[in-house]
Order: C-alpha cells, then sequence, then structure tokens
C-alpha cells in the first residue's frame, strides 16, 4: 500500500512539473533573452544588413479591468471607452502631461485674441490642419466636424451622451478647412468638444440606409480611424488589438501593435503585471503598490479632477434636522481623520483634497485647505449647537430626538472601510452613523427608480466625482436640479438650493474669460467650504502600473495617451 | 418514449414562460441600467437620462417591456424620433421568435454577444467537466473497492480539504504559485491570465496551455464531490446479492467491478451529471473573472452589475431551456442504465 502512495505522488509532482514546462520552447510570455524587439544596437536609423532576420513585432499589453462598450465616439460612455478611442481615433486639441492643451486637428486653439472666439462668445470658429487625413487616406474635413455634431444630437440615434454638443446651434463650413460654431448662449467649456469624430464618408451612408447610426458596424468594428493606430481585432471579454497606422498624418508609432487584454480582477492584474505578462495597468489598488513597486512596475498618479467625495443632504424636507445646521455639518467634517486614513490605509499615495476643484490649481486659488481633524472642536461646536447627550446613552439628542444619520455608498470595499472608521470617530463625538452599502446601479438609480440617493434618504452620500476636467464646469448644485415628481431626472440628490451658489454656477458657465471664470469658481470654492456643503475624502487621480519593458510613457489626466506614438518598448 | 418526451417538452414551455416572468420581474429591481452611462467617469446628466429612457423603451410599464421582450414590437407603431408621436413599427421581433434584444449597454445583439461566449465557456467547462468526471471514476472506484486503506483515507482527507476551498481562492492560489513564484524562482511557469499569449497568436497550443490554471483549479472542487457521490455509491452496489452471484460464478474481477457494479452505480451519478451538464453553458463566474476568460459567467457579471436586463435574461433563459432538455436527456439515459424503468 505504501508503495501505491509513494506512486501517486510522484505522479502528482511530476504531473504538475511536466504541466509548467511544457508550454513550448519557453515559457509563453518570457521576453526572449536578447530581446529581439530591441532596435539594432549600432544605428537605428541604419537600414538592416540584408541577411538580418526581420525584427519581431514590438506588442505591448495593456490591461483593462473594464472592457470598453463601444469604439465609436458618439456612443462612448464610461472612461474605458473614451480612453481606447485615443489608440485610433483623434481629439480636435490633446492636453499635454501638465493638463494642457495644444492644438492638434487645428491649427491653434481659438481664443478671442486670434478671432477663433467673437466678443460675444456665440461664434467660435476652428481652423484645421490641412494634412490631416483618415488612416483610408482621405482627408479629414470640416464636414465630418458637422457630421459628428449632426449625428450626435439626432433624436434617431441613442447615443449615450448629447454633451456638449447639444450647446451648438449651428455648424457652417465654408470650405474644407473651416469650422465655424454658433450658440445661443456663451459656451465657457467649448475645451470638452471634439473628443473624437466620425468620419462622414464612411456613416453618411450608414444613416442614408439605416435612419440610424445604433447599428452601424463601424461602432464595433472603426476600421478607419485617425490616430496612431488602427483598429484590428476585437475580442468581447478576451482582448482588443490595434496595430500601428500607416497613414497616420503625424509621427508614425514605434510600437507596433496594443493589445488590450480585459482582466476584471485587481488581484489578477497585479499578477499579470509581476509576472510580466502585462506591460500596463491602471486603476490598482493601492495596497498593490508595494509589490509592483518590488517587481520593478512604476508606479504613476495623474490628476483626473476625480476626488472621493463627501456630499451633504441639507434639505428642510429630506435631512435630519441637525444637517440643516453649517456648525453641526463642521463637526462632522472636523470629526473624521481622514489625513491618517488616507495614510494607513491608502498607503500615503494620496492625500485629503481641500476643494472639489484640487486637481484645477488655477481654479483652486487661493487653495483651500481640508478642516483639521479636530474631535475636541467637533464637540464644542455640537454643544453650542445644542446637541447634547442628555440621556447618558453615548449619542447626543436634542428636543428627545436623538443624533442618528445615514451614510450611503456604493459596495466599493475601501469606502466600506471609510465607513467603518468615521462610524467610529462620529460615535466618539456623539453621533451615531448608520452606514448602507448598494451597487452602484442601484445606488446611482434615479428618483424614479426610487434609487436612496437621488429619493432623498442619505443624509450623506460618497462616491468620487469631479468637474467636467479640466474644464471647472459643475451643475449638481443648482436648485433647478432637485430632484421631483416633475423633474425626476434632477441630479441634485443632495437637495441643496442656495440661491447666491445657484447664481454663481449660472454665471461661471457663460464667462469666457478664464480670469473672470476663475473669480467665478474660487467664491462657489469657498461657499462649499465655508457651508459644507462638500467634503473631500482622498484625490482620485488616475493610477497607472507602467511595466519595466515600456519606454517614452507621458500620461495625461484628460487625455491619457496623447503621446502614444512616442512609447517604445525597451 | 415519444409520448413522455413530448409531454416533458410542454410541461417545459409553460416552465420557462413562468420563469421567464419572474426573473423580468427580478430584472426590473435590479437598478437603473442608464445611472452609469455618463461620459468617462461621470454620472449620465439628467437630460440624457430622459433621452435614453425614453430610447430604450425603459419609460414603459413593466407589462409591455416584457410583453416586447417576449413578442416583439414589430407589430406595433414605436415614437423612433422622440417628438412624443409614434411614427412607425417597431423592430424587435421577441424573444419567441429568436431575437434574445439589444444589450442596453453595448447596443449589439444579444443573441451574438451569447454566440461569441459560449464556445469559450465550453471549451473550459466541458475540459474540466470530463477531467472531474474521469479522475473522480479512478478514484472513486479505487477508494470504494480499498476502503479504509491508507490511500482512501489519505485521498478522501486530501478530497475534503480541495471541497473545503473556495475557488477564488484556489485559483488565485494557483496563479500566485504557478504563475508568479514560478518565474520569480527561474522555474517554466504558467501564464496569469487570458486565453493565449499576443506575441505568438491564438494557436490551439497557446489556448490548451492557458487553459491549465482555469481548468485544474475547477477541476479539484468539483471532483472532490463527484469522487465521494462514486466512492459511496460503488460501496452500496459493491455489496449486494447480484455482485455476490457474480463473483461465486467465477466472473473476473474485472467485469464484476467494471460491468455490474459500475453500470448500477452510474444512476445517482449520472443524476448529479445531468443536472450539472446545463450549467456549463452559464460559465464559472468567479474562475472566469479571475483567469480574465472570456466565457459566459463574466458576461453574465459584467451585465448584471449594469442592470442589463436583455443579456441578463438571455443568459438565464439559455440556461432555463438548457436545464429542460438535459433533464429529459437524463431521463432517456435513466431507461438506457437500468432496464426496469419504463416512460409509457
Amino acid at each position: 500500500m505504501k508503495r501505491n502512495l509513494y506512486v501517486l505522488l510522484s505522479l502528482g509532482v511530476l504531473a504538475s512539473m511536466v504541466l509548467a514546462a511544457c508550454g513550448g520552447g519557453q515559457p509563453a510570455t518570457e521576453a526572449p533573452a536578447a530581446n529581439p524587439t530591441e532596435p539594432p544596437v549600432s544605428n537605428a536609423t541604419e537600414p538592416p544588413a540584408a541577411t538580418e532576420a526581420p525584427a519581431e513585432k514590438k506588442v505591448a499589453t495593456f490591461i483593462w479591468t473594464q472592457e470598453f462598450t463601444t469604439l465609436s465616439p458618439l456612443y462612448a460612455s464610461g472612461w474605458f471607452t473614451t480612453t481606447t478611442q485615443q489608440f485610433w481615433n483623434c481629439w480636435a486639441w490633446l492636453y499635454d502631461d501638465k493638463n494642457v492643451p495644444y492644438p492638434y486637428l487645428v491649427t491653434e486653439l481659438p481664443t478671442i485674441d486670434n478671432g477663433g472666439i467673437s466678443a460675444d462668445g456665440l461664434t467660435i470658429t476652428m481652423h484645421l490642419r490641412d494634412d490631416i487625413k483618415w488612416s483610408d487616406n482621405e482627408p479629414i474635413t470640416s464636414e465630418d466636424f458637422r457630421f459628428t455634431w449632426a449625428m450626435t444630437v439626432d433624436p434617431k440615434n441613442t447615443v449615450n451622451t448629447t454633451y456638449p454638443y447639444d450647446q451648438i446651434t449651428a455648424i457652417e463650413t465654408p470650405d474644407p478647412q473651416t469650422v465655424v460654431m454658433k450658440f445661443d448662449t456663451p459656451l465657457a467649456a467649448w475645451l470638452t468638444l471634439w473628443k473624437g469624430l466620425a468620419p462622414a464618408h464612411i456613416l453618411q451612408p450608414v444613416y442614408d440606409a439605416d435612419g440610424t447610426l445604433d447599428n452601424a458596424e463601424w461602432n464595433n468594428k472603426p476600421t478607419v480611424g485617425c490616430g496612431a493606430y488602427n483598429f484590428a481585432e476585437w475580442e468581447s471579454g478576451s482582448f482588443a488589438r490595434f496595430v500601428r497606422n500607416d497613414n497616420y498624418f503625424d509621427t508614425p508609432a514605434k510600437i507596433d501593435e496594443i493589445f488590450i487584454r480585459f482582466v476584471p480582477d485587481d488581484t489578477a492584474q497585479t499578477a499579470a503585471l509581476v509576472a510580466g505578462d502585462a506591460d500596463l495597468g491602471l486603476f490598482v489598488p493601492y495596497s498593490e503598490t508595494p509589490k509592483l513597486k518590488d517587481a520593478g512596475v512604476t508606479i504613476t498618479t495623474e490628476p483626473s479632477g476625480y476626488n472621493e467625495s463627501w456630499f451633504f443632504q441639507v434639505s428642510e424636507d429630506h435631512s435630519f434636522p441637525a444637517m440643516l445646521d453649517v456648525n453641526v455639518r463642521k463637526a462632522i467634517a472636523m470629526s473624521i481623520d481622514f489625513a491618517s486614513f488616507d495614510r494607513d490605509v491608502n498607503l500615503g499615495v494620496v492625500q485629503v483634497p481641500g476643494s472639489f476643484w484640487d486637481a484645477l490649481p488655477f481654479y483652486n486659488d487661493p487653495a483651500i485647505q481640508p478642516y483639521p481633524h479636530d474631535p475636541e472642536g467637533a464637540k464644542a461646536l455640537l454643544d453650542a449647537a445644542g446637541w447634547k447627550d442628555s440621556n447618558g446613552d453615548g449619542t447626543r439628542d436634542k428636543d428627545g430626538v436623538e443624533f442618528v444619520i445615514q451614510h450611503g455608498t456604493t459596495t466599493r470595499e475601501v469606502r466600506q472601510e471609510l465607513q467603518a472608521v468615521a462610524q467610529q470617530q462620529l460615535a466618539a463625538v456623539g453621533i451615531k452613523l448608520e452606514i448602507l452599502n448598494y451597487d452602484a446601479d442601484l445606488f446611482f438609480s434615479g428618483y424614479a427608480d426610487k434609487g436612496p440617493a437621488y429619493s432623498g434618504e442619505l443624509d450623506i452620500q460618497e462616491w468620487s466625482d469631479a468637474p467636467a476636467f479640466p474644464d471647472p464646469d459643475i451643475y449638481y448644485w443648482l436648485c433647478s436640479e432637485i430632484p421631483s415628481d416633475a423633474n425626476p431626472t434632477g441630479s441634485n440628490s443632495f437637495y441643496v438650493c442656495d440661491e447666491e451658489l445657484d447664481a454663481l454656477i449660472q454665471l461661471q458657465v457663460t464667462q469666457l474669460d478664464p480670469a473672470e471664470r476663475q473669480k467665478t469658481i474660487s467664491k462657489i470654492n469657498q461657499i462649499f467650504h465655508d457651508k459644507v456643503y462638500w467634503v473631500g475624502a482622498w484625490q482620485d487621480p488616475d493610477v497607472w502600473a507602467v511595466g519595466p519593458r515600456l519606454s517614452g510613457v507621458k500620461f495625461s489626466g484628460v487625455s491619457p495617451f496623447f503621446n502614444i506614438a512616442e512609447w517604445d518598448i525597451k | 418514449m415519444f409520448q413522455f418526451v413530448i409531454r416533458r417538452l410542454l410541461q417545459g414551455v409553460v416552465l420557462l414562460l413562468i420563469l421567464s416572468i419572474a426573473l423580468f420581474l427580478l430584472m426590473m429591481n435590479l437598478g437603473d441600467p442608464i445611472a452609469t452611462m455618463g461620459s468617462g467617469r461621470a454620472l449620465t446628466r439628467p437630460e440624457d437620462r430622459a433621452r435614453l429612457t425614453r430610447q430604450l423603451g425603459l419609460d414603459k410599464p413593466i407589462a409591455v417591456q416584457y410583453l416586447y421582450w417576449l413578442a416583439g414590437n414589430d407589430w406595433t407603431k414605436v415614437d423612433s424620433d422622440g417628438d412624443g408621436v409614434p411614427d412607425k413599427n417597431g423592430t424587435r421581433v421577441g424573444i419567441v421568435r429568436g431575437d434574445f434584444g439589444t444589450s442596453l449597454v453595448t447596443r449589439k445583439p444579444v443573441s451574438e454577444m451569447i454566440g461569441e461566449r459560449i464556445p469559450n465557456t465550453l471549451i473550459l467547462m466541458v475540459a474540466s467537466e470530463i477531467i472531474t468526471i474521469v479522475f473522480a471514476l479512478v478514484i472513486g472506484i479505487y477508494s470504494a473497492l480499498r476502503q479504509y486503506s491508507v490511500l482512501d483515507n489519505f485521498l478522501t482527507t486530501l478530497l475534503f480539504i480541495g471541497y473545503s476551498m473556495p475557488v477564488f481562492f484556489v485559483s488565485l492560489m494557483s496563479m500566485y504559485i504557478f504563475a508568479v513564484l514560478f518565474k520569480k524562482w527561474g522555474l517554466p511557469y504558467l501564464p496569469t491570465v487570458g486565453m493565449f499569449d499576443p506575441q505568438i497568436g491564438k494557436t490551439l497550443t497557446q489556448v490548451l496551455w492557458h487553459m491549465v490554471l482555469p481548468v485544474t483549479s475547477l477541476s479539484v472542487i468539483y471532483f472532490a464531490a463527484y469522487s465521494r457521490y462514486i466512492r459511496s455509491t460503488m460501496l452500496e452496489v459493491m455489496s449486494q446479492d447480484y455482485i455476490r452471484t457474480a463473483r461465486s460464478k467465477g466472473l473476473p474481477r474485472r467485469q464484476v467491478v467494471y460491468v455490474h457494479a459500475l453500470k448500477n452505480a452510474a444512476l445517482p451519478i449520472v443524476t448529479v451529471i445531468g443536472l450539472d451538464l446545463p450549467f456549463l453553458l452559464g460559465g464559472a463566474v468567479v474562475t472566469e473573472r479571475i483567469f480574465a476568460w472570456p466565457g459566459m459567467g463574466r458576461l453574465f457579471l459584467d451585465h448584471l452589475s449594469r442592470a442589463d436586463v436583455s443579456v441578463v435574461m438571455g443568459i438565464l433563459m439559455l440556461v432555463a431551456v438548457a436545464v429542460v432538455i438535459f433533464q429529459i436527456i437524463t431521463d432517456i439515459f435513466y431507461a438506457w442504465l437500468d432496464p426496469r424503468i419504463r416512460y409509457n
């Protein structure tokens, strides 16, 4: 019997070794010893000798933790969808690694000084470069811009958002290189336009035939594009491939192929990066960063305008009475030690933002500092507001009402951890915090669907949000956005209606002069802080994990792959 | 037998109809699919919410949405241009006519999305099921014939350990050991995620190579349960009178075990396998997610989290149909295994 046991064990060990060894001549993902993807050592510009074997193609593997839903810029939704377009599609202007815009399809950015923006702000004129072309060599013209706008606002197309194109009332195309946009009211956020183009010469016949672009094959197989790469293949749930665009109008890409693999699990993403099965990952959990750094992976954070935020509900109809008192809200902000949480749980990768515009220093000026962690100060404010623990049960009360409030967010793990910490720290000052978690689609369900936030059920709501980065525009806090039976799609789930704030928000969206707008945003910023409508928990930048094989890598928080053509494999 | 099959099929149709109503009602409470359709990481703007709700038909009463899903809307006029006036017939023909609808998230036909994933799921799940059954038979029969031997006790312990471990733990541990640590130690290592190495391409060898970890992880879990079933049923059958008779007649041990005992012990095993087979179509949610395997399990999970009713309903109904069909096949298989069973 012992013999059988030994035989079985030996077979087990042998089988595992054979399995591990039989994957071909070399491990499937191991880089060859003498890296054949490296340019010739002698002289990179010298043509290869006639007898030299062709270089192995350079393939960079990126991991997307979420699959994009479409490739069409018209139907795009979600970060991964809009970001992927930068490989194969083109924006009118891009943003560099300082998030500064620079012209790409246009000869210069329109300004009032160069006449691109009219004095009344109702006309913006763009002049296109004369050398820009689609990957099938057709020129990119003003007609492509007009077509993109027309299709986005066409009610027969089920696009995910019509903004900001619905602000344009007409587009004139006096010649192939001139685009004239007309507005009824000035659009300060005009830089958020033209993130991607639709080729009129490909899609106009489809629209004419079908009456809609909803089912256009191009949406998921955009064989004609205008980026550094061409779309090659997309296998749902598995991968997408983009190969170098040989007809690219700008500097050709150095890497032959971008291979995007969809890996939804964070731990698996880390394992793949550590094992060298991937060259780029993103949104890696902060807790994984030490392991990645040990494996030679570089962690880069890029401000994207987002901050993990606490939104306070301030409504006589919906909020707990104490939440109407600004000093109580201030006391809550002072009770939570966000800085320690960011240091201990987020491993110091991010800091506590003092402003909703933390990633836009131009508008966060003067820079707002977060409320300090001061439990004793918080207790004093609560005492002064009349909330005292009169019955000795550990929770403050007033007029027979116990201080119990609800905090709701999604099921994301780090948010639940913050909830637990907040519950403990608020209990220490005598506030009982009930914590609630929902799946994202439930949490963000609208008023009509009785979503917990939009129905006014939560005193404090938490998620990550941003202004229309890099534009500072916001709109949630408008009084007209308060949800109701008459306005079921209203986005003001905080039910804040502050006349001064409302007027400033409406003013800033029409201010084309950045200096004037900066002053308005600064006032809004100060109101947010002074009236404690918003408190930041941590900055939420894009977190990139760059493998050791990649070189020339730069990121922008707005157009992340602005210099993808310059990326290379060492 | 023919009448039996027809009767069961008709019962199945009624069952599926009731099931579809129940599932559709549940789906309606999943959440708002439009909530997270905003540009970039932003939430959906109010104007877009209102427009998309109308354009995607989510403003209709639940009964009407169900009817359109079931029987289509090509028989009624819909408002195609958003002016509030129905102007032309709808384009959906309904699931009863083979139209699974269109995904709310990707705008792709659901049948196309499911069709892309089924082969990947079957590759993974069938391989895992075959390995599980073969190994479970070998171990189960061996353990039954040598009950309480050292090897039997050893295997029982090992199987219980395997059975007790959650699949995500087995998957992540095996990935960490055989991919990450093996590489670190300079040993030949397995790939972490995906179906192939992009530098090489999607070849048969590559797919097989990338299947090793997910298939092993899945098999470890199911293998333990199957082998315990086989062991217990074999033990029961081996003590029956007809086995003793067969032995006393001098039949070779191999014939007694594999012809007389195994065939009779197979009935409960066939039941378990028959119940499991349709769920192979549903894929392995956790394993596919961890190993980034593009199967049905991931499709289901991705679209469930986005309240994409058309896709989730499509997958659930497909599995439901498979359950009905495989139950009929299992019943037919019973009759072949046990001549005493008659359906007429």
